[in-house]
């Protein structure tokens, strides 16, 4: 096996065209236990850990640009503020020395549907910035996953970054696990609120990810719509009264309905489906009441 | 003589919080364990596991991989050395008769050894092995009603049945009466360190270094199985990163580097993956226990009846012991306990921390607290109405039992006393909250050891003794224990263990060994003072006292001896999702003399920590077409991580035990037992809902909802 180290972008986009079944290793939290059990023999590791164009934190524009090399520890020490969600996720990752070593970009590299940074990364419409020699392109979330463990990432192409709007209103990750740490998500879910809108204007004011109930993470976005608008039309935002319950009630029923979960040994469909209707609910509930306080502390 | 006992102790240091004397050295990483220590020359032995839950091996097909890169043999049935079939500490174990005949009793039996010049190649090799297997139809369904059930005879380990006065009528007179089914699921206890072992023939002498918790049992099992003397084998373990019972006796690794070393006429290490570790070191079968229960409505138990089913292999048998607990904690008329046993096609399961009392404190602990519901009495007073005056079954004294002692310091700490006893009573949010308590036992057990203890010129003294640190703080304690007996300070006592050539001594295990080596060791210092108030020098190498405790044991009275505790645990539920939190834990004992609180604590606090797992996370699931498992590996096997533990609090009363010399009784065990049950008994108080079937998972607590609110 081959172990190449790339000490620029450049290098490394080059080293991945000439050799496009190189498998990159950022914290190597997957790619060393696949190496391990044996299920992945690879000819050549691109290791990206000397390139520092890919540990980078900045901004661009009205967005962050964060790094794919940036740890899981990096995003909860220095990015609590702008991006709540992510930090809140980030926390949730296996354990202090997997959060040492593991990446978002790692998170989408491997692209399993329970990976914990994609519920936030759909909530968020963030975009993967992805590049080859060929040049960069722009990836919204969404269209990013293809199936289980599958991208739209072509085999010459790198992770460099991925584009996130900074928190203009509150967020929340929610996760359901067999314990409370070490432990693959049973199903997982992301709220985002934004009052004012997005900052690139796109999006509306509700931004929703499913994690662990799905070939793919996904959105609600029937969820998204209802309750955008019934906030819009009862003028809840500026009102900032509770949610009336049968709100509350519906978003969680058209979470679940947005799932596409199956039975394995983590828990069944059924089990999926309600537990995130409760999940739903439940960050719905925490992110309303931080609005509402919120926006009382600024009147 | 001769300034040698030098400066007295001051108030002795037995009772006395010590770190661990390898403590260093262990986080330095300079403590080295069986699989990493360097030989000169090590070639590396690759377990094959087979496949298949029941049939034959039909070939190995051996040639492609003896060619391939740095492979040295291939060992099979066909070809690896014949093992005598000998009888152990406890019998014939069929488990390490392994690669001599075709016959293949469940997956991941071990089939083949690959020995290579690096482990990797071996590994490599392994994997390309093939093995063609005829296949039988195989059964791993467990369940009380299996067909095959059966009594299975007494052994030295369990009587199997104990009975006085009438079940039925006593059942048919009580006026309040609990008849009720628990079941625990397979459970494993995967030490940190895998088992490891290296062998390796040196000037005539099988030496070998093996992770284990007895040396000495291990090398007399050697010796026989490959038609030595005991004098030409040695077997050390310095270090053992855990065991909990998985390393109590002989297992394959170490088999399999001595045929691998005697056919290569090289040293060679066998370690375990993780994964073969669920299949050939034991683990605890599942349970089915019926518990019945009459009383009447004071809480007088009139009848008690615990029935326990668990499985075994087809090739050995092993009982899970969860009906022994009632013969020590309660007394009634009509007493009944019994135990019955299937020959299943899975692997043989044998001691797991606190073999029969951790599941079957589970379900007799539990069914206590739904007769204390049933006559609307606190379940700590209903215990203490059946404290019995002697052992229930034996009819025997006990030597001390402080169990209501740990009660009531226990319900004093815990706030027990504001208790609501109405179930769903308390909430907080979206959880529902409540307390649970069950009682602890285990039994103060003693084997036979010896000893050496020499006064070195220089004026240190040496202990040698085949004990074993499994993590412990074995090590530490017996230099406690040994400096309070020659009465000089920690830093004059060497005490160095874990090898054979020291002599016969019980393993690490039962709970049993630090009152087991400290008998002998006293014993070997007493004698050592007594030679050393004689006149003269002391010589160049010493003056050497030893002991032999075997005469002084059977000496003892017959007596119940058993540690008892008190656990308690607060729990926090949200049935909407099924979650179940611990919030906090309680453990009191009555454990007889606590040598080192320290290490103490860190024992009982992980017992209670196990049993907090076991109530809410552990559970090997296996396929049924199969007989594999699902989870062989601890992404999959879940147990509780930091984040799951909350606050445990430890602590124990006064229990002194005159009629032991050492006064010690052991508590590497008792902290797992009543935890499980106390955690359900928490969680119906919390909720209503009584679960009988372990682990309490969300599923289940969300599927069970809830009654009580
Ligand atoms: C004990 C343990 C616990 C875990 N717990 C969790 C958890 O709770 N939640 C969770 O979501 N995950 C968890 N994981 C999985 C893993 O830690 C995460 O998926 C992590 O984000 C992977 O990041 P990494 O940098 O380590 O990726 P790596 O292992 O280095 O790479 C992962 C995949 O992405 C590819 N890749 C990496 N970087 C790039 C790039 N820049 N461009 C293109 N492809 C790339 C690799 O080739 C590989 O296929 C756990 C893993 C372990 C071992």
């Amino acid at each position: 096996m081959d172990f190449l180290r790339p000490a620029t972008l450049q290098q490394a986009l080059e080293a991945k065209a000439e050799r496009p079944a190189a498998v990159p290793i950022a914290g190597g939290t997957d790619v060393m236990v696949e190496i391990n059990f044996d299920t992945r023999r690879p000819d050549a590791l691109l290791d990206l850990n000397q390139v520092a164009e890919l540990a980078e934190i900045g901004s661009d524009g009205g967005l962050l640009r964060v790094g794919a090399c940036v740890s899981y520890a990096r995003i909860i020490g220095e990015l609590g503020r702008e991006l709540p969600g992510l930090a809140l996720a980030s926390r949730t990752v296996g354990s202090p020395q997997i959060r040492n070593r593991g990446t978002v970009g790692g998170n989408l590299g491997a692209a399993s549907p329970a990976g914990d940074a994609h519920p936030v990364l759909l909530a968020c419409d963030a975009l993967v910035e992805a590049a080859s020699v060929r040049g960069t392109r722009l990836i919204p979330a969404a269209g990013f996953y293809q199936g289980p463990k599958r991208s739209v990432l072509a085999p010459d192409e790198l992770i460099t970054a991925f584009r996130i709007g900074p928190a203009m209103g509150p967020q929340q990750f929610a996760k359901i696990g067999t314990r409370n740490a070490m432990v693959i998500a049973v199903c997982s879910f992301a709220l985002s609120l934004w009052p004012q809108g997005r900052p690139a204007g796109t999006g509306g004011t509700i931004g929703t990810g499913i994690g662990s109930a799905g070939p793919v993470p996904l959105r609600a976005t029937d969820a998204e719509e209802f309750l955008a608008a019934e906030l819009a039309s009862a003028g809840l935002w500026e009102s900032g009264v509770a949610l009336p319950s049968t709100v509350t009630h519906t978003f969680g029923e058209l979470v679940a309905g947005a799932a596409r979960p199956i039975d394995d040994v983590r828990g069944t469909a059924a089990y999926r489906r309600h537990a995130l209707s409760v999940l739903a609910r439940r960050t719905l509930g925490w992110t309303w009441d931080s609005y509402r306080k919120g926006a009382r502390q600024c009147a | 003589m001769t300034a040698m006992t030098g400066t007295v102790a001051a108030a002795g240091t037995v009772g006395a919080s010590r770190t661990r004397m390898e403590g260093r050295a262990k986080v330095t990483g300079a403590a080295r364990y069986a699989g990493e220590i360097p030989f000169a020359d090590l070639a590396h032995g690759w377990l094959v596991a087979s496949t298949i839950a029941r049939g034959r091996v039909r070939s190995v097909e051996s040639a492609p991989v003896l060619a391939m890169p740095g492979v040295l043999a291939v060992l099979h049935h066909q070809n690896a050395p014949r093992l005598e079939e000998f009888a152990g500490m406890l019998g014939p174990d069929p488990t390490i008769q392994i690669l001599q005949n075709d016959r293949v009793p469940h997956v991941g039996w071990p089939v083949a050894l690959v020995v290579a010049e690096t482990s990797e190649q071996a590994r490599e090799a392994a994997d390309a092995l093939v093995i063609r297997y005829d296949q039988e139809p195989h059964d791993i369904a467990f369940s009380a009603q299996h067909p095959g059930m059966y009594t299975p005879d007494d052994s030295p380990l369990l009587v199997t049945e104990t009975g006085k006065g009438d079940i039925e009528a006593g059942l048919a007179a009580s006026a309040v009466v609990v008849d009720e089914e628990y079941t625990t699921p397979e459970e494993h206890h995967n030490a940190m360190e895998p088992h490891a072992a290296m062998a390796r023939w040196d000037s005539g002498r099988l030496e070998v270094v093996d992770s284990n918790q007895g040396p000495f049992a291990v090398a007399q099992d050697l010796a026989k199985m490959f038609s030595l003397d005991l004098a030409s084998v040695r077997v050390r373990s310095e270090h053992v990163g855990g065991a909990f019972g998985s390393k109590g006796l002989t297992r394959p690794p170490v088999v399999l580097a001595v045929m691998a070393a005697i056919v290569t006429d090289r040293p060679v290490r066998v370690v375990l993956t993780r994964r073969q570790m669920f299949s050939v070191v034991g683990y605890r079968s599942p349970t089915a226990q019926r518990v019945r229960l009459g009383a009447d409505t004071d809480g007088r138990l009139r009848a008690f009846d615990h029935q326990a089913a668990s499985l075994t292999s087809t090739i050995h048998e092993f009982v899970e012991s969860s009906a022994g607990i009632g013969r020590v904690m309660y007394d009634a008329d009509a007493h009944h306990t019994s135990h019955r046993v299937v020959r299943l096609d899975v692997p043989t399961p044998s001691w797991m921390r606190a073999p029969g009392e951790a599941p079957g404190s589970f379900a007799l602990e539990s069914a206590i607290d739904e007769l204390a519901h049933k006559c609307g009495m606190d379940p700590i007073a209903l215990r203490a109405r059946n404290e019995p005056a002697v052992g229930p079954v034996s009819g025997l004294p006990f030597s001390s039992r402080n169990v209501l002692g740990c009660f009531e310091e226990g319900a004093r700490r815990f706030g027990w006393a504001d208790r609501d006893p109405r179930p769903g009573a308390a909430r907080e949010g979206r959880w529902l909250l409540g307390t649970g308590t069950a009682a602890a036992t285990y039994p103060a057990r003693v084997a036979p050891s010896t000893a050496a203890v020499t006064a070195e010129a220089d004026g240190t003294f040496t202990v040698r003794i085949t004990a074993v640190d499994l993590g412990t703080g074995a090590r530490t304690a017996l230099t406690q224990i040994a400096a309070d007996a020659l009465e000089v300070e920690l830093d004059r006592i060497q005490v160095k263990i874990a090898d054979s050539d020291f002599g016969q001594a019980m393993i690490a295990g039962g709970s049993m060994g630090t009152r087991s080596w400290a008998l002998a060791i006293t014993a070997a210092a007493t004698e050592l003072r007594a030679q050393l108030a004689l006149p003269g020098d002391i010589p160049s190498d010493g003056i050497t006292a030893r002991s032999d405790t075997a005469e002084a044991i059977g000496a003892l009275a017959r007596q119940e001896r058993h540690s008892f505790g008190a656990q308690f645990a607060e729990v926090a539920v949200d049935v909407t999702t099924g979650e179940v939190r611990v919030r906090r834990m309680l453990g009191i004992f009555a454990a007889g003399r606590v040598v080192n609180p320290l290490t103490a604590r860190s024992q009982l606090i992980g017992g209670m920590t196990w049993g907090l797992s076991m109530a809410l996370h552990e559970e090997a699931i296996r396929d049924q077409a199969s007989g594999a498992h699902v989870n062989a590996d601890l992404a999959g096997y879940h147990f509780a991580s930091n984040a799951d533990v909350p606050v445990i609090e430890v602590d124990w009363v006064d229990d002194p035990d005159t009629h032991d010399p050492t006064g010690i009784k052991g508590l590497g065990e008792i902290g797992i037992v009543g935890a499980a049950a106390a955690i359900a008994n928490a969680v119906w108080h919390a909720t209503g809902v009584r679960h009988r079937d372990l682990p309490i998972r969300p599923d289940r607590v969300l599927l069970a909802g809830s009654r009580g609110c």
